[in-house]
């Protein structure tokens, strides 16, 4: 189930949070166990069975490592834990590029296993691993209570797409939380900021991008391939960091509090900030578990570039399975090793300017690499936004930027924190005027964004049959 | 306690969309045909473990949903509306021209040279085996290229159309292109539907009549008579957009004498309009019948002449003004014809031959346009 559809919002989102608050105590984990399985089964009914197996599997391995911590033994246990969830995680998503890969190296025809991606499985994977390195480390204490792990595995917010949650920040809440009015009042508006940024950004944009994508790299002017990879990038932005959103709202309704993911992350000065500002849950899952593992940048210059250059291509390959997902980790890899030897000095020398667009062409060549996934695709498209494809410009270019012009400056906008800061600057104010201000905005705005967003909702599957079409 | 009491009004507010919502949802029954996208809505799927299992129950069940959402239309007018505020010129594969006009979408490189090179070559043999004229109507996009958003994209015909007279000569070939273009700023487009309106069919009749060395003053412009002004065609279904609607006019001198036609070789009525359709939506039904495969009009000037057109939908509103020419006319609609066409006409061709007419507009033909010897 997505959050952006009509059966979430108006079937299963009224009906868990009406059970949810009436049921009392420890019954509540029951029922957001219970609807999450329920949340998760509508999208993939065979699937949920690895997402319990994997649950039941790292719950058995945190027990084992509580009792027998500090032994010798429990290093095979805690391997056995990531080798099992490596083990799932690659068989479902690296398996056929695997087989593709030998089959192009050796020439042979091992046929492709063609399975389903299990929808969500890089992010519950990687938040139960989090949990028996942590009880390992001793960072965490053994959870005895299956129900209360089962609702850190399925919760349905942050099941599907993030943030990555670490279960030492959510243990004490999984027992014990509470959600006081002004809680879930934050957290609703959360959610309808997120669902808008969903549906009326991302969506919308996201047709510029789907255009664009479809034409021949050959027959576009410069300007057409700008146009389309600034849409591509708001499209991501808006689509992932409004999923973020969405399910750090519900979580505060819940009584969590999940980590920031998005920090606006396209008003960077440098790719260092930008990956501190990135799918921050995921970067900080890298480093906490692999990069400062590895030694981090305690073990010499050398040492540290080749930890960098480990973790951008782990956190490519996460991305997807295909060469080019690790192609763009590298290419932030090499961005980001250029700025640890000398680059990011010079850089704050400049003006800040110079950063941000720096950083914004890096960030959008990456997209190039990440959206498309042919290498004869992606340099045909990098060579056209270089200008060495033909026209610069064209009427088709000035179209699609007129078309798309309104939105791009409200993406632009909303990509900064600059309404958030004019929304704060209103609350802390002392003035009568403008509490009032903000105490109407805060409530119409979210408001009249839910509405909106409905309606972008059920069109979405406006399709009139023009039987007569003759 | 300020910020409690606005926090707890938030909740109230936002919970209250969600929940009047999700109970009119369950109140309002369901419906089986939504008037505005003029088709069935998707109905509440059938429960089985198999299907579920499938992921095929829970998807379907998503676009039951989605498709009985209370409020469906007023919804899809909202979002129609916010696209016209962020200033889009176009929705749903339909431009928002100038004057009121929607203008349907084709956008360049739709179809290769390889495509409309093999069109035209299957063309050409029909034309060559029957000797039959060819009328290619370009649509509106490229004719009222005055009316279009700046710099929107079109498939241009011209290009294509040039390659076609080339291709079938110039004694096969009526130029319906020049003369429209010549009348752009005139009303030869319906505002609200695809086709081109009678006043454009008449200009097409004209561009016949010169072709072909016929006469070409048996109606005058001024002899439409409109027979009905509230006509809201299909790129107004696309949009749902509140516009204004257009009239269909028809030249009452085309009834003037009895004919026979004969629907798909059963059904037999004694004239090419059908009113009937003037009440429905698809009032463009009134030139014969709406789409038919086969239609025989039997009329009342005996001279002996039979014509054979091989037709799409923009021939409708067209053949009925080439009545007074001929006694026997056929009209044939591809799409729903599966024999084999050379043979069919055969049979139908009387001892003293007959005329040929393809008409087509590009857009269809390049899609459409098929057939087996």
């Amino acid at each position: 189930m997505v959050f952006s559809s009509v059966v979430f919002l108006f079937r299963f989102l009224p009906l868990l949070f009406i059970v949810y608050y009436l049921v009392p105590g420890r019954g509540k984990n029951l029922v957001l166990l219970l609807g999450s399985l329920f949340f998760y089964a509508w999208g993939e009914p065979v699937y949920v069975l690895l997402m319990l197996f994997s649950t039941v599997s790292d719950y058995i391995h945190g027990r084992l490592l509580g009792r027998i911590r500090g032994k010798r033994a429990a290093k095979g246990i805690l391997a056995s834990s990531v080798l099992i969830n490596l083990a799932v995680l690659c068989f479902f998503k690296y398996a056929d590029f695997l087989i593709q890969t030998f089959n192009t190296v050796t020439g042979m025809s091992v046929p492709l296993l063609a399975l389903p991606l299990p929808i969500g499985i890089s992010f519950y994977t990687f938040q139960t691993m989090s949990y028996t390195i942590d009880v390992y480390r001793g960072e965490a204490k053994v959870q005895k209570n299956l129900l209360d792990f089962g609702v850190y595995v399925a919760m349905f917010p942050q099941l599907i797409a993030g943030p990555i949650v670490k279960y030492r920040d959510v243990e004490a809440r999984l027992h014990n939380r509470k959600a006081d009015v002004e809680n879930i009042s934050d957290g609703m508006k959360r959610f309808c900021f997120g669902l808008a940024k969903k549906v009326l950004l991302a969506n919308n944009i996201g047709e510029l991008w789907v255009l664009v994508s479809e034409m021949n790299p050959g027959e576009m002017s410069a300007l057409t391939a700008w146009v389309g990879i600034f849409a591509y990038a708001f499209q991501i932005y808006f689509d992932f960091s409004g999923y973020s959103d969405m399910a750090i709202g519900l979580g505060e309704m819940l009584g969590f509090r999940f980590p920031e993911n998005f920090r606006y992350p396209y008003i960077s000065a440098s790719v260092t900030e930008f990956w501190r500002r990135w799918h921050i849950s995921l970067g900080s899952w890298f480093r906490e578990y692999v990069y400062i593992p590895l030694g981090g940048n305690r073990k010499g210059r050398l040492r540290q570039l080749l930890n960098i250059l480990i973790v951008w291509t782990l956190t490519g390959i996460w991305h997807g399975a295909g060469w080019n997902f690790l192609l763009w980790g590298l290419w932030f890899a090499f961005a980001l090793v250029l700025e640890k030897l000398f680059f990011g000095k010079i850089l704050s020398w400049l003006p800040k300017a110079v950063g941000i667009v720096y950083t914004m062409l890096v960030v959008l060549v990456g997209w190039v690499l990440f959206a498309l996934e042919s290498p004869g695709r992606i340099l045909g498209y990098l060579r056209v936004m270089a200008g060495m494809g033909g026209r610069l410009a064209d009427a088709e270019g000035f179209y699609l930027g007129r078309q798309y012009g309104v939105l791009f400056l409200i993406a632009v906008l909303a990509a900064t924190p600059l309404f958030g800061r004019a929304a704060e600057g209103l609350r802390k104010s002392r003035t009568g005027p403008a509490i009032a201000l903000y105490r109407f905005g805060e409530k119409v705005i979210p408001a009249a964004l839910l509405l909106l967003a409905i309606a972008g909702i059920v069109d979405a599957s406006y399709n009139p049959f023009l039987y007569f079409r003759f | 306690m300020e910020e409690k009491r606005s926090a707890f009004f938030t909740i109230m507010l936002l919970s209250a969309i969600i929940l009047i919502f999700t109970a009119a949802d369950f109140i309002q029954g369901d419906r089986t045909f939504s008037e505005t996208e003029n088709k069935l809505l998707a109905d509440r799927p059938e429960w089985s473990w198999d299907s579920l299992i499938e992921g095929k129950y829970t998807r379907d069940y998503e676009t039951y949903l989605t498709e009985q959402f209370v409020g469906r239309d007023k919804w899809i007018t909202v979002k129609t509306y916010l696209d016209l505020a962020l200033q889009k010129q176009e929705i749903n594969g339909v431009y928002l021209g100038a004057d009121g006009y929607l203008i349907e979408q084709h956008l360049p490189g739709t179809y290769t040279d390889v495509e409309e090179t093999k069109k035209l070559l299957l063309l050409d043999k029909l034309v060559k085996r029957w000797d039959a004229t060819v009328m290619l109507v370009p649509t509106a996009d490229n004719i009222l290229t005055d009316r279009m958003p700046l710099w929107a994209p079109y498939y241009d015909q011209a290009d294509f159309l040039e390659k076609a007279a080339l291709q079938l000569g110039s004694e096969h070939y009526i130029d319906v292109y020049s003369a429209l273009r010549r009348h752009a700023a005139e009303e030869i487009y319906y505002r609200t539907d695809h086709h081109w309106t009678t006043l454009g069919a008449w200009y097409g009749y004209l561009a016949w009549a010169e072709s072909l060395g016929r006469r070409g003053d048996l109606y005058g412009k001024n002899a439409m008579q409109p027979v009905t002004a509230d006509f809201l065609g299909t790129l107004q279904s696309k949009v749902n957009l509140d516009v204004q609607a257009d009239s269909i006019f028809w030249f009452p001198e085309t009834a003037e004498y009895p004919v026979t036609v004969t629907y798909d070789l059963k059904d037999i009525r004694s004239s090419c309009y059908e009113e009937s359709y003037l009440k429905t939506k698809n009032k463009y039904g009134f030139f014969l019948d709406d789409n038919h495969a086969f239609i025989e009009i039997d009329t009342d000037y005996h001279n002996g002449k039979t014509l054979f057109v091989i037709k799409d939908s923009y021939a409708n509103c067209f053949v009925p003004m080439l009545i007074p020419y001929y006694e026997k006319i056929y009209v044939m609609d591809l799409r729903y014809f599966n024999g084999r066409l050379f043979r069919f006409m055969e049979g139908y061709e009387p001892e003293e031959g007959m005329d040929v007419l393809v008409l087509y507009n590009c857009i269809h033909f390049l899609e459409d346009f098929a057939y087996l010897e």
